[in-house]
């Protein structure tokens, strides 16, 4: 009789998830197939978006720069998280402790501030181009060219393929890269040879992961696209924001469709690879000990590789957005030292709708992160270890959201905040934008979550089951307490991720629910450079702050 | 931080405090300004009794900050609820929330004024004549229900550093000879708005068409020298100072203006033959729910006390001929005479929104890019 109830739970979680993460997506489907906006009385169903859509040469010149850029990234990420993870994992790579949450850094960066800090530090005129312009006499790169968007979006999204890789290989016994060891294999050709191969599937995870993120990148191509008119379909779908003068809705559904239509099947590869989901299993009944790898002479040119990408990836704009948060202008014939202020940051006080910002952004992050991680752990228990339909189908919905641009995830969330009367009163307040937060990383939340559950050995499992207990008790009482750390981890991760978002809260600000991404965005057009480089090295500020506390913590920032 | 906006903060905190604990309390006894009916008092007490005013602005906080605490003084027991939002979003915003039949902006204010006079056109403003018409240009109301507030002249920007003197355009011809005699010095140097991608940018490169006769050929050199487009007026004026850029065209003045205060290396030229004048046309929404608090922001904007904050400490340029300052109707006819060109707030402006124009025009524009 309980196990019924349970299963009717189940049921009824899956039902709750579904309605809020399709409800947009149908939405935005729904939308494609009209000839106007959908509460508009003319609307009728057509197929002229569609039309218009495939037959504008824009669209097909962003679908294939989607394409390329997400192979691009995708190939250069792979190599070098696998092999970070690698050097993190396996060896005794000096300073890793250290190394491990920088590591993670620009997955928790709005991808625009990286973006304006690049233009400043690396653009025609930022502060290294003048440099080495004056050292040799010509700038050695062209920041706006689209090999460039492709390396630097490939370097930003290391962390994911590090992250799955990372956590497999934890999960590996260091038995098999000993025996390659003994019989005087290099670190290199045990990495390449043994341990990598080892852990493929999570290898090609992350790889298909970053091939998806590939395709709703926004910020980056927005900023670093703009001055050549480089379109790729995130960007291309705010060009129809304006081509025909009004907003047509439809026209941007269509490139949402077809955005889905690319990735949906990702999902299902990476649904494969994760079948082999119990290598992963790590936290057994019996602990598995393993040394760790010495690199020897190795060490130095390792730990130069790391630094190199972090310099890179992260350094450099950051570098360049503290600068510009400090200086009145820049750029070439400026000398630095005469344009020196800390007026912008005392002018952000100036603003109300700043401030509340700031403070808004902390609290979705804490407080909100808190609870969305509570709904992705109620999810991932009842899907846990159940090998069913619906798990497979929980797997896929959750994805949907990602698949729409934050831009249109929020306008949609704001036609259903609209036009379902009962949530109405919520449209104005902070539960709205947690919403659309929580719904739109569902996936990542998810995987975060039960990433931790999978870590739980099914012995254990097993164990409390055999001596009688239901379902429901056994998660209580067996699996979630010894998840707890991980569970501590992803609410920081979250925290992290909510702080930082920015694209999707665009349509739900208003008085009271500004929180600093959409700030960012809304102050980047208006002109107020200076109050978002200040803005945004204090979002830096708030992460680099949940950083140290999860370090102090001792919470592992993986999971 | 510093001292002084540690003060700043300070008091700050204090009025923010102060308001709330109800400044109504302070009797502000205003006397009704001059020339307006003597019923006036009584929206003003109905305006009162609303409490607040709902606006939709894509005026940012920055630059509308002054004004709005201006109002609070004059109309103490008024509160602004100021939504900064990008046009686009405005507009999307508003007739979703009209759609869904729920309470949303009482008065739009926004710089899109082709998607403002659309609006008003279909329905979705009210009318309300305002006992401030008199004192604005004949140009700048439409059926009693929008009306221009800003005087924005369209200007070309420099950086001081880079561009020498006497290559600096004095107007459209100096700019096209400019470009067709130092395509190379220029190329890649000089930025615009982006008309497919951006409403401001569509608007004031088809009026060009209607005030210039080379035009195309300007588009044509443009096109040449590879154009820089962009979205935003901040992102052209940050590449023109940093030098990544050297010339903008077509940089709304208020922006510029607002620039060149905190960075002199900022040069703004109106042009002599021709300078279009852009405005930000407000009106008030049919599904208003604090009309009378509505129909008080609306004429306070256009009244001389708020005029005076819109030029003096906003920066966005008073379209009134009897308000003084740099930023003023009367500065910019000082400077140019008749060549200053509003763009009329009128049914005129829908011509951008037809899709088949629309998309001509483009066609043309994306041949001109090419240099063809």
């Amino acid at each position: 009789m309980r196990l019924f109830n349970y299963g009717l739970f189940r049921l009824a979680v899956i039902a709750i998830v579904a309605l809020a993460v399709l409800a947009p997506l149908v939405l935005v489907f729904y939308q494609s197939f009209l000839d106007a906006p959908f509460f508009q009385p003319s609307a009728k169903l057509s197929l002229d978006a569609y039309d218009f859509v495939t037959s504008d040469s824009d669209f097909w010149d962003a679908f294939a720069n989607s394409v390329m850029l997400a192979a691009g990234m995708t190939a250069i990420a792979v190599p070098l998280g696998a092999v970070l993870a690698f050097l993190m994992v396996r060896t005794d790579l000096p300073g890793r402790a250290l190394l491990e949450p920088l590591l993670l850094v620009p997955i928790f960066i709005s991808a625009i501030v990286l973006a304006f800090g690049y233009v400043v530090a690396l653009g025609p005129v930022g502060v290294f181009s003048i440099a080495a312009k004056d050292a040799f006499g010509f700038v050695p790169w062209n920041l706006y060219s689209f090999p460039s968007l492709i390396v630097i979006a490939g370097l930003m999204h290391v962390p994911h393929v590090y992250l799955y890789t990372a956590a497999a290989l934890r999960g590996l016994g260091a038995d098999v890269e000993e025996a390659a060891r003994v019989i005087g294999a290099p670190p290199w050709r045990i990495a390449l040879t043994v341990s990598l191969p080892m852990v493929t599937p999570a290898i090609l995870f992350g790889g298909v992961l970053v091939f998806f993120l590939g395709f709703e990148l926004f910020g980056l191509p927005l900023v670093l696209g703009d001055p050549q008119g480089l379109l790729v379909l995130s960007t291309y779908l705010y060009k129809l924001t304006n081509k025909l003068g009004v907003p047509s809705y439809q026209l941007m559904a269509v490139v949402v469709v077809a955005i889905v239509a690319i990735t949906a099947p990702l999902v299902a590869v990476q649904r494969r690879l994760l079948k082999s989901a119990n290598r992963y299993v790590s936290m057994r009944g019996k602990g598995v000990r393993s040394d760790l790898m010495r690199l020897g002479g190795w060490r130095w040119p390792a730990l130069a590789i790391v630094i190199a990408w972090f310099t890179v990836t992260v350094a450099i704009p950051l570098f360049g957005i503290g600068l510009r948060s400090v200086v009145t202008s820049w750029g070439e014939g400026v000398r630095l030292s005469e344009v020196l202020t800390l007026a912008h940051y005392g002018d952000l006080w100036d603003y109300p709708n700043v401030v509340r910002g700031i403070f808004n952004t902390i609290g979705i992050g804490v407080i909100g992160g808190a609870v969305a991680v509570g709904v992705y752990t109620l999810v991932a228990l009842v899907v846990h270890r159940w090998n069913s339909g619906w798990t497979r189908l929980v797997d896929y919905i959750v994805m949907a959201p990602r698949a729409m641009p934050g831009l249109v995830a929020g306008l949609a969330m704001l036609w259903l905040f609209l036009f379902i009367k009962p949530l109405n009163p919520l449209r104005a307040t902070m539960i709205s934008v947690w919403l659309a937060y929580t719904v739109v990383w569902f996936a990542y939340g998810m995987r975060l979550v039960s990433g931790t559950l999978l870590q739980v050995g099914p012995e254990l499992e097993e164990a409390a089951r055999v001596a009688g207990a239901t379902t429901g008790r056994i998660q209580r009482d067996v699996t979630v307490p010894l998840v707890r750390y991980g569970i501590l981890a992803s609410w920081l991760l979250v925290f992290l991720i909510f702080a930082r978002e920015y694209s999707t809260g665009i349509y739900l600000l208003a008085p009271g629910t500004e929180v600093i991404g959409s700030l960012l965005v809304s102050l980047w057009g208006t002109g107020a450079i200076d109050m978002v480089s200040a803005l945004s090295v204090i979002n830096v500020l708030i992460i680099g702050l949940g950083l140290a506390i999860a370090m102090r913590l001792g919470v592992r920032l993986h999971a | 931080m510093d001292f002084a906006n540690g003060i700043r903060l300070f008091t700050r905190l204090a009025s923010v405090g102060a308001i709330s604990l109800g400044l109504a309390a302070v009797a502000a006894a205003q006397g009704l300004p001059e020339g307006y009916p003597a019923n006036y008092q009584a929206t003003i007490d109905a305006a009162k009794k609303e409490g607040k005013v709902v606006v939709y602005s894509s005026t940012d906080a920055a630059s509308a900050g002054p004004l709005l605490k201006d109002f609070q003084a004059a109309f103490p027991g008024i509160t602004v609820e100021y939504n900064d939002l990008n046009s686009t979003e405005l507009y999307n915003r508003f007739i979703s929330e009209a759609a869904a039949n729920t309470g949303g902006g009482d008065l739009l204010w926004s710089s899109a004024m082709d998607l403002q006079v659309k609006l008003v056109t279909d329905g979705y403003g009210q009318t309300y004549v305002s006992p401030e018409i008199k004192s604005i240009p004949d140009w700048a109301h439409f059926k009693d229900q929008a009306y221009a507030t800003t005087y924005e002249p369209v200007t070309f920007v420099y950086n001081k550093r880079l561009v020498p003197a006497g290559d600096v355009p004095k107007n459209h011809d100096d700019l096209l000879k400019l470009l067709q005699t130092k395509t190379d010095a220029y190329k890649g140097k000089v930025t615009a708005y982006d008309p497919e991608r951006s409403g401001v940018g569509f608007l004031f490169f088809t009026q060009d068409v209607k005030h210039y006769p080379r035009a195309w050929d300007l588009n044509k050199a443009f096109g040449k020298a590879q154009l820089k487009l962009y979205t935003s007026a901040g992102a052209m004026i940050e590449r023109v100072t940093s030098g990544e850029h050297t010339i903008g065209y077509g940089i709304f003045g208020s922006y510029a203006l607002a620039r060149q205060k905190k960075d002199p290396n900022l040069g703004v030229v109106l042009p002599n033959d021709y300078t279009l004048i852009a405005t930000r046309v407000a009106f008030i929404a049919k599904s208003a729910q604090h009309p009378n608090a509505a129909k008080v922001f609306l004429d306070y904007l256009l009244s001389k006390r708020g005029q005076n904050i819109i030029a003096n400490q906003a920066d966005l340029y008073s379209l009134r001929s009897d308000v003084e300052g740099e930023a003023t109707l009367k500065a910019v006819e000082k400077a140019i005479g008749d060549k200053a060109k509003p763009i009329p707030v009128s049914t005129e402006l829908l011509d951008s929104l037809d899709q088949k124009k629309r998309l001509e025009f483009l066609k043309q524009w994306q041949a001109a890019m090419k240099g063809q």
